[in-house]
């Protein structure tokens, strides 16, 4: 408790990611070599890019005060459809429209969950749960093993770069500045943090919450879709497995990020820089050559230290 | 109180300090036994903090504190009990499963075989206590069942249960209704009887002239002055508290006459149909006992209705039924809240964003937003209301109980209201900034808004109102001119018509 009363007293919800990303970057340039080498960094980049897509997603949804556990196996069912479906006809054309498709089911899922969140005022929690194992059956009722391909399309976006930045960065940062602004020149992303601050209090002073809420579901559910998209260009195949686990990564970069998981505050930024932060701590592991296992372990251990830095804490009158 | 004999309660030179704040300086203070000594003070001038020091929930900086001249120094809130000081605060720590005699007796049960709660034991001794101060309590009941009153009865009877001398009560009619009141005084001045000092923190200061024998008068942590009751007046003990006179001003402001016709509001609640008028510039008090469903009308009015409590509103052949807050506000009926941390104030958002939260599609252009703007009329409108903040971008959580009302009044006049519900407006605001509250709202009225107050506080009322509406049974009973209203005809009126009970300080 000391410490975190000391550490909130530097503001580390809106400072601690800068330091942990940098921290880790520094320590990684220091004691391992093959860490600067531009094609890791570049490989850093594009690993990022699709939890960074889910990251910004989820931002939305946990400022609103409420949390989306769908968007895994959401991103995993756009893999495997967009796969299926562009086996037969690679073509840019119908890659685009497959690709206009998928993000319109994400949009849909999301409405799904936000409609059922405000009709039936259910938890999201329970809810965005009880999706995520509806789309998991979903996924392998149609197949346990991977189909189709992805489109040369869909894997150049994915794999290729424009004057040395991967074309997945630069569609992040895209994704990135657009949420940016929707969270800090819109009324929408006012009105959102308001929500997730204190929803009677924004009810009463005529904020449409359940809108909000829908909106922010939407949201999620679409970059979902996008990341699908993304993901299945990475895989070059339709692998079914390919979503699993990926919204409690993008959670815990959510969270990383300084975003509170009661609602009322966010920054999209800060999640990226949460997902840059685990990517490369990721990355400095796998360089090490610690084994997946540990790797999840401190993994775990940076969540409960966020956790702990970011719960919120009373103020004395 | 004759000189030559030790007082039960002597504070001498008590003192608290906090990094940067002084919270109480040098206060002396003397009570005896038999006597009810009542404490008031505005918001911040060191009541709680004399309170905490005395129950032993903090350890003052400087000074002393004796009881029957002994000099003490208490390590907890325990060791306090134990030196006969109970405290019943205005948030109870009872357990709601639990009976009325375990909650009395919880972590002292009588221990019977096995060292299992000895259950007919515990009863004797719980009926024995309830009995002995004439606390009607059913030692059985659990403690969820009752009524808040009983709660706090249950409360004093656990505080009494420490055999102590000394009883400290914190706000202890901030949840009463009359007659829970009435009897609560009646238990005060039996424990006066019966040789107890009875310490009284309140903020009703007609109340603590009506029970209390003497009252000390704190300030800036710092006592002003202790003084008989008798012959004191509310008047008189405000103008203490501030440094000031004339805090309420008692003549209302002239009405402004306005032209346009009148809101004729039709009230249905579950006991019956009942209407009311409100025009432009003028200010209309709501009277009304706990629990005469005043806030539910007001919210009814405002987009929150129940199924047992809609309001129709009419207007010059347009009609209204709001469904929401926002439907309500587009219409210019706004509804400023009786609960600011509950459902007003955004807690982590700063000021600007809080005073402009229903404003939002007014400063902006289309879905975008002009911070600038925003920044711009908050300020305005912040400065008009006399805001005092060191930065418009800190949280709003930092601002007093009065700076955030005036956030909140700033917030609805953003968005150009035409009918202005405001419920409790200046609750939990020191006398002060109660005042110039007051000023706002007639400044409004006269500007053309209909204005609507909902307060417990007669004098509020009185002070403030053009026309006083008086609900009973979630109906509106009476209507008077204030000219006409007074503290008996509205209680009266509150009460349903029934006697109301004359509230006299002897025995």
């Amino acid at each position: 408790m000391a410490l975190a009363r000391g550490c909130a007293r530097l503001d580390l919800e809106s400072t601690g990611v800068w330091l942990l990303l940098a921290g880790a970057v520094l320590a990684a340039a220091v004691t391992i070599p093959t860490f600067r080498d531009p094609a890791n960094l570049v490989n850093v980049l594009r690993q990022s890019s699709v939890l960074g897509i889910l990251a910004i997603g989820q931002t939305f949804v946990i400022a609103a005060g409420m949390l989306d556990l769908s968007i895994g196996m959401l991103t995993g069912l756009v893999v495997v459809l967009a796969c299926w479906l562009l086996e037969a006809d690679p073509s840019i054309a119908y890659t685009l429209a497959v690709a206009a498709m998928m993000i319109l089911l994400g949009a849909s899922v999301g409405l799904v969950n936000g409609t059922l969140v405000n009709r039936l005022k259910l938890h999201p929690l329970i809810l965005t749960f009880g999706m995520l194992s509806i789309l998991q059956g979903l996924i392998f009722t149609f197949t346990d093993r991977s189909v189709g391909s992805a489109s040369p399309l869909l894997q150049s976006i994915a794999n290729d770069s424009l004057w040395g930045i991967p074309l997945s960065t630069i569609l992040l940062a895209v994704v990135l500045v657009l949420s940016h602004l929707a969270f800090t020149r819109t009324r929408f992303g006012y009105h959102l943090v308001a929500a997730g601050g204190n929803p009677e209090s924004a009810r009463r002073a005529g904020i449409n919450v359940a809108a909000i809420r829908l909106a922010c579901f939407v949201i999620s559910g679409a970059f979902a879709g996008l990341a699908g998209l993304l993901l299945a260009g990475r895989l070059g195949t339709g692998y079914p497995l390919a979503g699993s686990g990926l919204e409690l990564d993008a959670i815990v970069a959510v969270v990383l990020g300084g975003t509170a998981l009661a609602g009322g505050r966010g920054s999209v930024v800060r999640s990226i820089a949460g997902v840059l932060a685990l990517a490369i701590i990721s990355n400095v592991l796998n360089l090490l050559g610690v084994s997946a296992f540990v790797q999840m372990f401190v993994k775990g251990l940076i969540v409960v230290v966020a956790i702990l830095v970011n719960q919120p804490r009373r103020e004395n009158p | 109180m004759n000189h030559g004999h030790t007082p039960l309660l002597s504070v001498s030179a008590l003192s608290k300090r906090y990094p940067g704040v002084v919270a109480l300086n040098g206060v002396d203070l003397t009570a005896d036994a038999g006597e009810v000594h009542a404490l008031v003070g505005a918001n911040g001038a060191g009541k709680s903090t004399l309170m905490n020091l005395l129950s032993g929930a903090q350890s003052p900086s400087g000074g002393e504190i004796r009881i029957a001249g002994q000099s003490m120094q208490f390590a907890g809130p325990s060791a306090a009990q134990e030196q006969g000081i109970a405290t019943v605060y205005q948030e109870f720590s009872l357990v709601p499963q639990l009976s009325v005699s375990r909650n009395i007796y919880l972590g002292r049960e009588p221990k019977g075989a096995l060292g299992l709660i000895d259950g007919r034991a515990l009863r004797t001794q719980t009926i024995a206590l309830l009995e002995r101060f004439g606390l009607k309590l059913d030692p059985d009941a659990e403690v969820s069942t009752l009524s808040v009153a009983e709660q706090q009865l249950v409360e004093i009877a656990r505080a009494l249960s420490f055999e102590g001398r000394i009883l400290i009560l914190d706000e202890p009619t901030a949840v009463l209704s009359l007659a829970e009141q009435e009897n609560l005084f009646a238990i005060i001045r039996q424990l006066r009887r019966d040789g107890m000092l009875i310490l009284y923190v309140s903020h009703y200061l007609k109340e603590v002239l009506a029970i209390a024998d003497q009252v000390t008068v704190l300030r800036d942590g710092e006592k002003i002055a202790t003084r008989l009751t008798k012959g004191l007046t509310v008047d008189a003990l405000v103008e203490t508290m501030t440094g000031a006179s004339g805090a309420f001003d008692k003549a209302a402001a002239p009405r402004t006459m306005r032209d346009e016709p009148p809101y004729l509001v039709s009230y249905q609640a579950d006991t019956g149909t009942s209407t009311l008028t409100l025009a432009a510039g003028e200010i209309v008090g709501v009277a009304g006992l706990v629990g005469s469903g005043r806030t539910t009308f007001a919210k009814a009015l405002t987009g929150n209705p129940l199924p047992t409590a809609i309001a129709d509103i009419r207007r010059a052949g347009e009609s209204f039924r709001f469904a929401s807050p926002r439907a309500a506000m587009r219409e210019g009926f706004v509804y400023i809240t009786e609960d600011r941390k509950r459902d007003g104030i955004f807690t982590e958002l700063d000021i600007v964003a809080n005073a402009t939260a229903s404003a939002l599609n007014r400063l902006g252009r289309g879905p975008l937003r002009d911070v600038r703007r925003e920044k711009a009329a908050a300020s305005d409108m912040l400065t008009r209301l006399r805001l005092v903040a060191s930065s418009l971008g800190a949280p709003i959580g930092k601002l007093s109980g009065g700076n955030q009302q005036k956030v909140l009044i700033g917030r609805a006049l953003l968005t150009e209201p035409r009918v202005l519900v405001c419920d409790e407006p200046t609750r939990g605001i020191d006398v002060g900034a109660k005042a110039e509250i007051h000023e706002i709202l007639r400044d409004l009225a006269a500007s053309g808004v209909a204005i609507l107050v909902v307060s417990s506080e007669t004098e509020e009322l009185l002070a403030l109102a053009h026309r006083i509406v008086v609900m009973h049974e979630r109906c509106f009973v009476a209507e008077m001119p204030v000219e006409e209203a007074d503290d008996m005809r509205i209680l009266l009126a509150a009460s349903g018509g029934a006697e109301v009970m004359e509230k006299n300080n002897g025995n």
